[in-house]
């Protein structure tokens, strides 16, 4: 029992690597990428080539780490300007019509050009003890990483005063550009900064078992799960649903099947989304 | 207002019933090229529904093909576990699926929620939808899906009635949306779609015209779904996906042109031939459609019939 709560928590890690890149992009340019879960997948298609093409793992996933960033920063540029042009609720929806036409083109080209492309990571030791509890190695990778993740954008957002810069864009977009905050180019960094993110988590799936072209919305859709539950706009608030829906997803997985949990997991983004739409958690965070 | 659509309208729909009515005359008769087309007045009756549902009250129902599939896979099953005759499961089918909208819509106008969030609960709901019907083998088969095949009219056996049948539910389904069109709905739906808050203050009960578009649309959608199922032979996840339904019906929808009569008819049909043209192209079809939403909804928003207005400075309808 201890193993599937933890696994859990690890799972739930990597949920929030996926919801927090949604969050933020929500929060700082009032777009809903539907795009997100395809970063994750170039993340680890790059990297499987990579490796395929003789790089050391290594340089391989940093590689594709960065091909998910520059792609978060490619579409920011270029896709998601028109929607910039426009306000509220229509640069949402032209930018969700966007981003979803963006995610069947990336699904597509992935499915036709290399379907058969998979990346697993193998870490060299299975499994240590720790504590009398047998831990994977892969979830304490993933977990190191996950945490130094938002570590690292704690610090950014907290202390920093590009971090706070961003926190202000988020706060009130004409205000920060009446300050003199480039609303633009911080936003470009953003989008590059969840492109990262969602690489990221696509890297760890490629550590825990393998991470092939076809996951793209699977990874939206929990990405969009996590990010709803944790009430779209806040950062913490999207940790903890992450981490909650994972402990959720491996002990109904553990006791009810996969498909079951599934839909358990949808129940819960969708009466989030109609009883409380400011977040579960809105409370607390 | 009289609430009756005017005598040209009248002609326009009966014209346009004639002209597809010629088509298998056109393209022969053989099973493929019916099926085809066949299958465009399929995409084309989704298309008119979508339109009274996402065009005139804005309401972003994601969850088109969830819709026509539980019509589908609820008539399936009541035909083959109760025995039920044809038309009561079509029936049965078609309500289910005009409750769904209906509760969908109701819940999503007394929520207050915006456009985005009506299409991130239906894109939920038919998540939901495609996972229930993986989990629930017993009655779906899960990914294998159901052959329907002596099931229902038979209407696979007759591939040619089969057009005309389909034919009929689309001259049928444009009739519905002319005469919501010329009456009170179309013009509580034109004061909804351009401001709630006011058109609530100028007395309009704007949840219950949502609700009827959501009702009307969702139930068109069921009754074709459901007739669909018996025409196919074969129901499965996969035909009633999102990638398969909604994606195209919105491509259509954008093509043709928002809020016009002949837009759903011309957007369906000119995706039909797209997709024919690139069916060659196996997996990148997925491609080609993604690229064509994003190429149609920013260079081509207003969609070929208010282009052709423009054009010809002919009132297209």
């Amino acid at each position: 029992m201890i193993g599937v709560l933890l696994d859990g928590l690890v799972q739930g890690l990597q949920l929030a690597l996926l919801g927090v890149g949604i969050t933020l992009v929500y929060g700082l340019g009032g777009v809903l990428n539907l795009a997100h879960g395809q970063l994750a997948v170039v993340a680890g298609v790059t990297t499987a080539l990579l490796i395929g093409a003789g790089f050391g793992r290594i340089p391989s996933a940093f590689l594709g780490l960065l091909g998910a960033g520059l792609a978060g920063v490619i579409i920011d540029r270029t896709l998601l300007l028109p929607a910039y042009r426009r306000r509220g609720e229509e640069r949402l929806l032209l930018a969700l019509i966007l981003t979803l036409g963006l995610s069947f083109g990336v699904d597509g080209f992935l499915a036709y050009r290399y379907p058969s492309v998979a990346l697993t990571l193998r870490l060299p030791v299975g499994a240590v003890v720790l504590a009398g509890v047998r831990v994977r190695t892969v979830s304490l990778a993933v977990a190191g990483l996950a945490l130094l993740a938002f570590a690292l954008l704690a610090l950014f957002l907290k202390r920093t005063l590009l971090g706070k810069a961003v926190r202000s864009i988020i706060q009130n977009e004409t205000g920060a550009s009446l300050c003199g905050i480039d609303v633009g180019r911080t936003r470009t960094l953003i989008v590059g900064m969840s492109g990262l993110l969602a690489g990221l988590a696509g890297l760890s799936q490629g550590l825990f078992s393998n991470l092939g072209p076809e996951m793209g919305p699977e990874f939206t859709v929990l990405a969009l799960i996590v990010a709803v539950v944790g009430g779209v706009r806040s950062l913490s608030g999207t940790v903890i649903a992450g981490l909650l829906l994972g402990l959720v997803n491996a002990v109904a997985s553990f006791y009810v099947g996969t498909y079951l949990t599934w839909i358990l997991l949808l129940l819960a983004a969708l009466l989030t989304l109609l009883v409380r739409p400011e977040g579960l958690l809105a409370y607390w965070t | 207002m009289t609430g009756r659509p005017g005598l040209g309208r009248v002609a326009l729909v009966l014209g346009t019933g004639v002209i597809l009515a010629l088509l298998p005359g056109i393209f022969g008769t053989g099973i493929y090229s019916l099926r085809i087309t066949t299958l465009m007045l399929v995409m084309i009756i989704y298309t008119v529904a979508f339109n009274i549902i996402f065009g005139h009250t804005k309401q972003l129902f994601l969850c088109l093909g969830a819709l026509a599939g539980l019509s589908a896979y609820l008539s399936v099953i009541l035909m083959r576990e109760l025995k039920l005759v044809p038309a009561a499961a079509v029936a049965v089918g078609t309500l289910g699926a005009g409750a769904l909208g209906a509760l969908l819509s109701y819940v999503a106008a007394r929520r207050g929620l915006g456009i985005i969030f009506v299409g991130i609960v239906t894109l939920v709901v038919s998540l939901i939808f495609q996972n229930l019907l993986l989990g629930l083998r017993r009655y779906t088969n899960g990914e294998t899906g159901i052959v329907t095949q002596g099931l229902g009219f038979g209407l696979a056996g007759h591939t040619a009635a089969a057009y005309y049948v389909f034919l009929v539910l689309l001259v049928l389904a444009l009739w519905v949306y002319q005469w919501l069109m010329a009456g009170r709905p179309g013009l509580a739906f034109g004061a909804l779609s351009e401001d709630e808050l006011t058109a609530e203050l100028a007395g309009i009960d704007v949840t219950r015209y949502k609700v009827l578009a959501a009702t009307v649309g969702s139930g068109l959608i069921g009754l074709a779904g459901a007739l669909f199922a018996d025409f196919n032979e074969f129901i499965s996840p996969s035909i009633f996906s999102l990638a398969h339904v909604d994606i195209v019906v919105l491509i259509a929808l954008l093509l043709g042109g928002m809020r016009t009569l002949l837009g759903p008819v011309i957007g369906a049909a000119a995706f039909t031939l797209i997709d024919e043209l690139v069916r060659p192209f196996g997996q990148a079809t997925v491609l080609a459609y993604g690229v064509l939403l994003i190429v149609l909804f920013l260079a081509f928003r207003e969609g070929l019939v208010p282009f052709l207005r423009r054009l010809t400075r002919i009132p297209v309808p």
